[in-house]
């Protein structure tokens, strides 16, 4: 067993990908298979399987995602960031608003909303790599700025995003265009573009070794101050594309909303490998990671219970998740 | 430089808490200058109810912050707390006094299971009371099966509980709560100051190692500063269900933020090892004259998560600027 | 001296990975002030720690009192008597003295402590020991010197038979140290049992009864001070170590230009107009107590640390350091006393650590870091350096302290520092390693590298340096040659400035 077991540990697949993510990606194929099995027993007449479950749960793997991968960057450095979840819905709203108020052209839209998630990120980024402010409460703070400024924008008001015209409803196609998943290919070239930004530049090498020791960085002639505001910028920006497959799957933003959202994909990322003690971090994890934290969220409303299921869910496995990382750094030192 | 040292008022209040004393009262003129609004009785009663929990969430809070910890979830929490309490008396027919004793309960409950993780498990704090954060979050409608919950209103059975905050004679509310308040800062400050759970978790935000090699049970007293926070955040739940009467599963997000951001400005350090109950007490004096003051002089409500925000901020911000002096 | 109190027996504590205490024997008197000493890493701290219920001995017998004693905590170790003054102090500096003093176990009131009567407590401790101090100040307002008094009042509050002192003069000024001998005699002569862990010959001579010197996790054995000269000691605690004769005289010739030119540099309270020079292939010798400033002065000039005033030329020509990104730019490298903290970056492989000062050179299409050109530039320095590790994947963490150094090193020359700063270069380096260092910075110099040394040992001061600069609370008080510096000159300009 134990030979098995460090056979399958040295095959060449799985330490491309790392033992964690296939066991991650075995999860999946587990929880469907559960889901497969549970959803007919607790809800007579209904099946799991079926296309547009896999659909849906994709789609709310895309934005989760693209916060996840930003997030990702953060943690590297060892940081935090709560702020995505709102500054997402934020972005939406505002870009949304513009859209339809004031008629601006959906890729200039786009643009605001990108805009506005690399604001708030900056913003964060700045008080906590300039200003050495703790991470955790600055991005505490930034998501009720976000929330506010959301609805302050629109008044108070929900916000849908158009869906029939062909010349304003076409970044729906982003997310889903004749069926296909589109916005899986979008989600890869990016989690592509975040590894290589994590680990083959100077930038991503210099964002985890300051979650290792910014000291050490500092001393040796590198201005951290710099990169990690980059990762905060990072993290915002892609909460502000996140926020176009938010919309291109649901169409409909509400002010005041998306606090979840950042646990779930702060969740993708512990779930993923990526240490809170920051140092060490998995792009590829984090992807899998937000698959799974669809997945559940799909098979838990399939099988006939609340979205409060996931809430607790998601706190207990961020809590196992970030036990288990303190648990084996504590066993290695 | 041993000798006689007589202390001035201005050293035992402590300067910052008279600079926030006297930014209140100069914050409370120019309110009622500016605002006819302002000056009306109800708005004061207004803000006395918006104090009562954001008061009792952050003299709890203050505990875990002086050990260097942190606890976000009592914002949530106490939304759950008071669901569930008004379910047992709505649903099961439960006196209102079981109810309440369930509500501070569970809060004593999270406090621990939040203390268990932190002080046990070594887990950092912001992201372990996160977690319960979500769990008490979905777990209210879980329990109660979504159901909005209740609190007795004016006049029902069990609104002596009401009557507490708030009496009314006649037409004339008086907020017969601050009295409560006054008498729990009093007893928490004492607590905090001269007894061992107090010292000892001071001594834990200030060197926890060496408390440890005193041989106190640190674990121990760590996990106290938590069910002090959960303790208080239970009975910030009766005073949020006295106030809203009823209240929406899943809400209560972002409450805490107001608690900590009072405490932070009243002097509690983010790095642990300091602060004081009263100094949280005018905090949050502060941050209640704000979100209610603000609106009055024509920000709209939508501002108010603003408000926190920008104040979380800058008590931060100041109190980081401390530290490095 | 009176009879025996303490005895240990055979104590054996396995850590993984090392064999910190092997059969260790030690035996204290009432009475008698008992010298445990040895070089860093040599087991004396495990050993006091293994005593006072911090760690669990693996095998081995302690006996206290004539009776078995197992300590599975401090705080039991404490209530039968044992004590330990730390080395890094344990104080809760939001505390106040009197609290610190009586922490876990405060007098009561039913639940409230009284805070008057611990607060008299602690003043009648004090007039015990003869010493000032207010019990009611807050304890991060004292001196680290008054700060270790109320250590030790501690110690006695407990009522402690056997007190152990883990280096206590480390921080101390000469005043400092004298009060605390005068207390440590006072409570010999009051029948204690005292346990002194330094480093410090001088003090060995002067306050100890007996000598107990440990290496390698082993005990050599226990000499009688009085009956022994330092020669003795220092021979059963090196053993195998060669001992190098100081230089004579310095290897820089008279005309080599000066590279570094600093002058008066202000920064705080610990950086009071300094000023110096440093030339090419020189290795400029920086001595003085702990806390002289030493540390600060470089982190100052190398932009780590905030500087008040003071201008920095190199090559002749002036410099502006404001952080270390201008220091490297300006080709300064610094290598920081504490490796871990400063140095490296431990969860990262040697490579990723090697390039760190300069990544922006190996890149290719932009920003992409050149893995071959990295990988190839730090292999190289690793087979330059001799550093010993199987391939320079290795996460840095995995390396012995020497070889840690070495890759502090190799990131340095990588970057094409001119200018190195050893900060206690083999501190946590044993004793092997520490020759190869030395070895290294020679040929550094030779290379025409130019190296300020910063270092409390002085034979190292005097073995390496070709100029020796002596600096105390703060101020340069002498500079030497190395051919007319000696032990007693610079101990005498180190401690000059302290008050009285």
């Amino acid at each position: 067993m134990k030979e098995a077991l460090r056979k399958f540990k040295n095959l060449r697949f799985v330490r491309v990908i790392g033992f964690n993510r296939v066991i991650l990606i075995a999860i999946i194929f587990l929880m469907y298979g559960l889901f497969t099995l549970l959803t007919p027993l607790l809800r007579n007449g209904s099946t799991f399987v079926n296309y547009n479950r896999v659909m849906s749960a994709l789609n709310y793997a895309y934005f989760i995602g693209f916060m996840g991968l930003g997030v990702t960057f953060v943690i590297a450095t060892g940081g935090i960031d709560f702020s995505i979840g709102p500054v997402m819905f934020c972005s939406a709203l505002i870009s949304g608003y513009c859209l339809t108020k004031f008629n601006l052209p959906l890729w200039l839209c786009i643009f605001i909303s990108v805009g506005v998630g690399a604001v708030f990120g900056s913003i964060g980024g700045y008080f906590v790599a300039f200003r050495r402010l703790p991470s955790f409460i600055t991005s505490l703070a930034l998501m009720q700025v976000a929330k506010g400024v959301g609805s302050i924008f629109t008044k108070t008001q929900s916000v849908t995003w158009p869906s029939n015209d062909p010349a304003t409803s076409w970044y729906r196609d982003l997310v889903k265009s004749s069926n296909l998943p589109v916005g899986f290919v979008i989600l890869a070239v990016f989690a592509i573009l975040c590894s290589i930004i994590l680990y083959r530049t100077t930038a991503g090498r210099y964002m985890l070794c300051i979650g290792s020791n910014r000291e050490a960085v500092r001393l040796s002639g590198v201005d951290t101050r710099r990169w990690e505001m980059l990762a905060y910028v990072l993290s915002g920006t892609l909460a502000g594309i996140a926020a176009i497959f938010y919309v291109g799957a649901y169409t409909t933003v509400q002010p005041g909303l998306g606090d979840t959202f950042n646990n779930e994909a702060i969740a993708a990322c512990v779930m993923g490998g990526t240490s809170m003690a920051g140092g060490s971090a998995s792009i590829l994890g984090t992807v899998i990671g937000a698959i799974i934290v669809a997945l559940m969220q799909e098979g838990i409303l399939a099988m006939g219970f609340t979205i409060s299921y996931q809430y607790v869910l998601t706190g207990l496995i961020v809590l196992c998740a970030v036990t288990a990382d303190i648990m084996s750094r504590k066993r290695r030192n | 430089m041993t000798g006689s040292k007589k202390k001035t008022i201005l050293q035992a209040v402590g300067v910052q808490r008279l600079v926030i004393i006297g930014v209140l009262v100069i914050l409370f003129t120019f309110f009622c200058l500016v605002s006819a609004s302002f000056r009306k009785y109800t708005t004061l009663i207004t803000m006395a109810s918006y104090m009562y929990y954001t008061m009792l969430m952050a003299i709890g809070v203050t505990f875990p912050l002086i050990t260097g910890g942190v606890d976000l979830s009592i914002g949530t929490g106490l939304v759950c707390y008071s669901i569930v309490g008004s379910y047992l008396m709505r649903q099961m027919g439960l006196p209102i006094g079981v109810a309440m004793a369930v509500t501070v309960g569970m809060g004593i409950l999270f406090g621990f299971f939040n203390g268990v993780i932190v002080a046990k498990l070594d887990l950092p704090p912001f992201i372990t009371t996160l977690c319960t954060m979500m769990i008490v979050r979905g777990l209210g409608s879980i329990l109660t099966n979504g159901m909005t919950g209740v609190w007795p209103m004016a006049g029902q059975e069990g609104s002596w509980v009401r009557d507490l905050l708030r009496y009314k004679i006649g037409d004339v509310t008086y907020p017969v709560g601050m009295v409560i308040i006054l008498f729990l800062v009093l007893v928490m400050s004492v607590v905090l100051n001269h007894t061992r759970v107090g010292r000892y978790i001071i001594a834990i935000g200030s060197n926890k190692e060496a408390l440890k090699l005193s041989g106190v049970n640190v674990a121990r007293w760590h996990i106290m500063a938590y069910v002090i926070s959960g303790f208080f955040a239970g009975l910030a739940a009766i005073a949020y269900a006295c106030t809203f009467t009823s209240i929406t599963p899943g809400t209560g997000a972002g409450l805490e933020l107001d608690a900590i951001g009072g405490a932070i400005i009243g002097g509690t350090a983010m790095t642990g090892g300091s602060g004081s109950i009263v100094g949280t007490f005018l905090g949050v004096c502060l941050i209640s004259l704000l979100k209610t003051g603000l609106p009055n002089i024509g920000l709209q409500a939508n501002w108010q998560q603003i408000i926190t925000g920008g104040i979380l901020i800058v008590a931060v911000t100041i109190d980081m600027a401390r530290r490095r002096k | 001296m009176g009879e025996i109190i303490l005895t240990m027996e055979g104590i054996d504590k396995t850590f993984p990975g090392v064999h910190a205490l092997d059969k260790v024997s030690m035996d204290v008197r009432r009475g008698e002030v008992h010298a445990l000493m040895g070089e860093n890493g040599a087991g004396k701290s495990t050993l006091m720690k293994v005593l006072t219920g911090i760690y669990q001995k693996d095998a081995g017998t302690i006996v206290f009192e004539g009776r078995e004693v197992r300590f599975a905590s401090p705080r039991e170790a404490q209530s039968a008597g044992i004590v330990i003054v730390h080395q890094e102090l344990n104080m809760m500096g939001h505390l106040t003295v009197a609290q610190n003093i009586f922490i876990g176990r405060e007098p009561r009131h039913g639940l409230l402590i009284d805070d008057a009567s611990m607060n008299e407590e602690a003043a009648k401790l004090f007039a015990q020991l003869g010493i000032e101090i207010d019990p009611r100040e807050t304890m991060s307002q004292l001196t680290v010197g008054k700060q270790q008094m109320c250590e030790i009042a501690k110690a006695i509050s407990h009522e402690a038979k056997v007190i152990v002192f883990d280096e206590p003069s480390a921080a101390l000024t000469d005043t400092e140290i004298d009060q605390l001998f005068r207390i440590i005699r006072d409570l010999r002569d009051r029948q204690y049992g005292i346990v002194y862990i330094s480093h410090r010959m001088d003090e060995i001579k002067r306050i100890t009864d007996r000598v107990t010197v440990m290496r390698d996790g082993q005990t050599v054995g226990t000499l009688v001070t009085a009956e022994c000269t330092k020669d003795d000691i220092i021979h059963m605690m090196v053993g195998r170590v060669i001992f190098e004769e100081p230089k004579t005289q310095s290897r820089v010739p008279a005309d080599a230009p000066v590279v570094l030119r600093v002058e008066h540099l202000n920064a705080g309270r610990m950086v009071r107009d300094v000023s110096f020079t440093l030339r090419k292939g020189e290795i400029l010798g920086f001595s003085g107590l702990m806390g002289a400033g030493r540390t600060e002065t470089a982190r100052a000039l190398f932009g780590a640390d905030a500087k008040d005033s003071g201008d920095i030329y190199i090559d002749g020509e002036k410099v502006n350091i404001h952080s270390p990104k201008d220091a490297v730019r300006a080709g300064i490298g610094y290598l920081s006393e504490d490796r871990k903290r400063y140095g490296v970056v431990l969860k990262k492989n040697i490579c990723e650590n090697s390039t760190l000062a300069c990544l922006q050179n190996y890149v290719k299409h932009g920003s992409l870091i050149d893995g071959e050109a990295e990988r190839k530039v730090t292999q190289r320095m690793v087979d330059a350096l001799k550093t010993k590790t199987p391939g320079v994947d290795q996460l840095v963490m995995n390396l012995s302290g020497g070889n840690q150094q070495k890759v502090v090193v190799a990131k340095w020359l990588i970057s094409n520092s001119k200018i190195l700063i050893f900060d206690e270069p083999t501190r946590g380096i044993d004793v092997g390693a520490k020759q190869e260092i030395y070895e290294l910075m020679n040929r550094l110099v030779q290379e025409g590298k130019s190296i300020i040394m910063i270092s409390s040992e002085m034979p190292e001061i005097l073995r390496m340096s070709d100029r020796i600069i002596v600096m105390c609370e703060g101020k340069k008080t002498a500079e030497f040659d190395v051919s007319t510096a000696t032990q007693e000159k610079i101990m005498n300009a180190a401690t000059r400035e302290i008050a009285v």
